[in-house]
């Protein structure tokens, strides 16, 4: 489907509006963008900016208040819940900025959830899983589950969880956040690999310098609008 | 579906919380445990009212002639032959096996007159042979003896019926009734045993006296007015009674006969019965309701611990109704499985009191009777198959049922809200 159209994600005119209390929250505000495929994207802004919210609008993981969202060439809101829910089985790896893994799993039971819902084969499952593990130093810690790991290990095994599938987009929720230097060029080196040679189509939503460095495209939102967008050569 | 993913997720939940899932497990055994020994208990107690009540009543299937029931005459006879003719059909019978007799009685209503006076009483011309080893009546002997073979001018009496007309072992006495003719016919006889159950009903009017001589007093010949089959178990009998039914359909056609299992033909033991069984039931209901509660609230409160996680699996693709299936599959696990341990406990403890268990402390040495049928005080709990099936899906129900709302739960949280990063 993302074939037919040039662009991975495109948002028309969206805002999301939460009510707090009798206060109205303009989390985003009238938000209008297009990603191509195979962009690799930073959405930068301070805190409370919006990010997280419009990765959540774009996953399909919560509904705009106005305005359109495209992903993979379907409009958001035309799909009932189940098939958002299999539009993110298929398309989209999320890395939360929570992490978020299921704690009854292992750390390589957690990376190959996706794929195990996708009925991707044991041996390919473990394969993949086994290479992105090296390549971010997770080697070693395959069965620990996630109440046993660091932060920084829990969110390595939620990125490779992202990638694993080999979605056609992933968004990427500060997926740097609590890395050192080190680890996180580590990351950034396999998801930039990914881009180019399997064109994954990358959103990060950051504060961490490094990740906008590296993306071609920079998108500054600010109080839930977008501020600047600028695309390196 | 994902059937596999969600299976293996839901065990493995149920093993990282094992203390809440052995708390709840328990109290589901316990239940399931109680559930089965007390119905099977109570199966027992009524196999033990319908067993009595059918040795002094008309067995468990019956065969008569339709008026018979409310006429207690004697022209409301069963043609000869009718005996051969029930006989043929029970060898032919598939519960050929669970028969354990048929008897055949001449029952009518009449008169008992002595010196003293006279006295409504129940004839039965009985077989003594057979009438022993079924009718409890013999073992209630309190003098003399129960009829014997080759009697042939001999009574036993009940003890009401030989206070009132003042009689004692050796005593003659008269009774009397409409014979096969329309006209009154008188029989000497002599009392040689007399009985006491403790029943009004039985031991202020009935009289046994051999088959024989009742014949040969009402002209009535070998004609019977009641053909009775003794079954190994109450379970057996609706389909002898449709089998009885098929190979008597021509007498039956003609008026002639009819054939009625222990529930028609004792409709106030049947009520007995059915409203203890309800009774149970209710009970069993309310025990069930609140170990239906506490499986709700303990699944509730997994699932309001586990938000984060079904937000989880919904962001990575799992619909709500699959999300709802992690926590119904969870249920089910523990219920299919506390069910079966549960009836299997429940089993044992009914296999450890297969010997029966003796209730007649409980009712301080008066004798226990129903509905005019004394009953054996042991009660032997009874396991049929039908029995362990309701059961278990009563469990299983019940399980499943409080699953549901949990499950929705998990199926309708905000996932964005669930899966929050908290600084
Ligand atoms: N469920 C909600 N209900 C009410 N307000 C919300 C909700 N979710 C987000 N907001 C508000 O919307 C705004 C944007 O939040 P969001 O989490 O998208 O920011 P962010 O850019 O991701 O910030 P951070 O860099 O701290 O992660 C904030 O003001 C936040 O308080
Ligand atoms: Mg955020």
């Amino acid at each position: 489907m993302s074939e037919s159209n040039g662009y991975a994600v495109r948002t028309a005119g969206v805002w999301k509006i939460f009510q707090q209390e009798a206060e109205e929250v303009q989390a985003v505000r009238d938000v209008s963008l297009t990603i191509e495929r195979g962009e690799f994207t930073a959405l930068a802004g301070p805190s409370g900016s919006g990010k997280t919210t419009l990765l959540n609008l774009i996953g399909g993981l919560t509904r705009p208040t106005r305005g359109e969202i495209w992903v993979a060439g379907s409009e958001l809101g035309a799909l009932s819940n189940r098939e958002l829910a299999q539009l993110r089985l298929e398309e989209v790896g999320f890395v939360f900025q929570a992490y978020n893994l299921l704690p009854v799993l292992s750390a390589l039971e957690n990376a190959e959830f996706p794929m195990l819902l996708q009925g991707t084969p044991a041996a390919e499952r473990a394969a993949r899983v086994q290479e992105l593990f090296e390549r971010t130093g997770m080697t070693g810690l395959e069965d620990r589950r996630p109440g046993k790991l660091s932060g920084g290990q829990q969110q390595r095994v939620a990125v490779v969880r992202a990638v694993a599938s080999q979605p056609a987009l992933v968004l990427a929720d500060e997926p740097t956040a609590n890395l050192d230097s080190h680890a996180s060029e580590a990351l950034l080196d396999m998801m930039a690999e990914l881009n180019r040679e399997l064109g994954v189509t990358f959103v990060f939503a950051t504060h961490d310098g490094h990740v906008m460095e590296r993306s071609r495209r920079l998108v500054r939102m600010v109080d839930g609008a977008i501020d600047s967008d600028e695309t390196r050569s | 579906m994902h059937f596999g993913v969600i299976t293996m997720l839901a065990l493995r939940n149920l093993r990282r919380n094992l203390r809440r899932t052995i708390l709840t497990a328990t109290a589901f055994i316990i239940g399931g445990a109680l559930l089965t020994f007390a119905q099977t208990f109570g199966d027992g107690t009524h196999e033990q009212w319908i067993d009595s009540g059918v040795r002094t009543g008309s067995g468990h299937v019956t065969v008569e002639v339709p008026e018979f029931r409310v006429s207690r005459k004697i022209e409301d006879r069963l043609p000869g032959g009718t005996l051969q003719l029930v006989r043929k059909a029970v060898e032919s019978s598939a519960a050929a096996d669970r028969v354990t007799d048929v008897f055949y009685r001449l029952t009518i209503n009449g008169l008992a007159t002595s010196a003293s006076g006279a006295r409504p009483a129940q004839i039965l011309g009985v077989d003594p042979t057979i009438e022993a080893s079924l009718s409890p009546l013999d073992e209630q002997v309190v003098e003399g003896r129960y009829l014997k073979k080759d009697d042939r001018l001999a009574a036993f009496v009940g003890a009401g019926l030989v206070d009132a007309l003042d009689l004692r072992i050796g005593s003659r006495l008269v009774v009397m009734a409409q014979d096969a003719h329309k006209e009154v016919a008188g029989q000497l006889v002599r009392v040689v045993g007399i009985f006491r159950t403790g029943i009004a009903e039985l031991d202020d009017s009935v009289i046994h006296v051999p088959i024989a001589t009742a014949g040969e007093w009402l002209g009535t010949g070998r004609d019977l007015t009641n053909v009775g089959v003794m079954v190994d178990s109450s379970v057996a009998v609706p389909g002898l009674v449709r089998h009885l039914r098929r190979e008597l359909a021509e007498p039956i056609a003609k008026g002639d006969a009819t054939v009625m299992g222990w529930r028609e033909a004792m409709p106030s033991l049947h009520a007995a019965v059915l409203v203890d069984e309800w009774g149970g039931y209710l009970m069993l209901g309310i025990l069930f309701v609140i170990v239906g509660f506490s499986i709700i609230n303990t699944v509730l409160m997994s699932v309001l611990h586990r938000h984060r996680e079904f937000g989880v699996l919904q962001a990575l693709g799992l619909t709500p109704r699959q999300t709802a299936s992690v926590v119904l599959v969870e249920g089910l696990l523990q219920t299919v499985v506390c069910a079966l341990i549960g009836v299997g406990v429940g089993l044992a403890i009914t296999a450890a009191f297969s010997g029966g268990i003796d209730i007649s402390e409980l009712y301080n040495d008066q004798e226990m009777q129903f509905s005019g049928v004394a009953i054996d005080p042991v009660i032997v709990p009874m396991v049929t198959p039908v029995r362990i099936l309701y059961i278990l899906g009563f469990m299983m129900f019940v399980g499943i049922v409080s699953s549901v709302y949990p499950a929705m739960r998990a199926a309708t949280i905000d996932v964005t809200e669930s899966m929050k990063f908290e600084r």
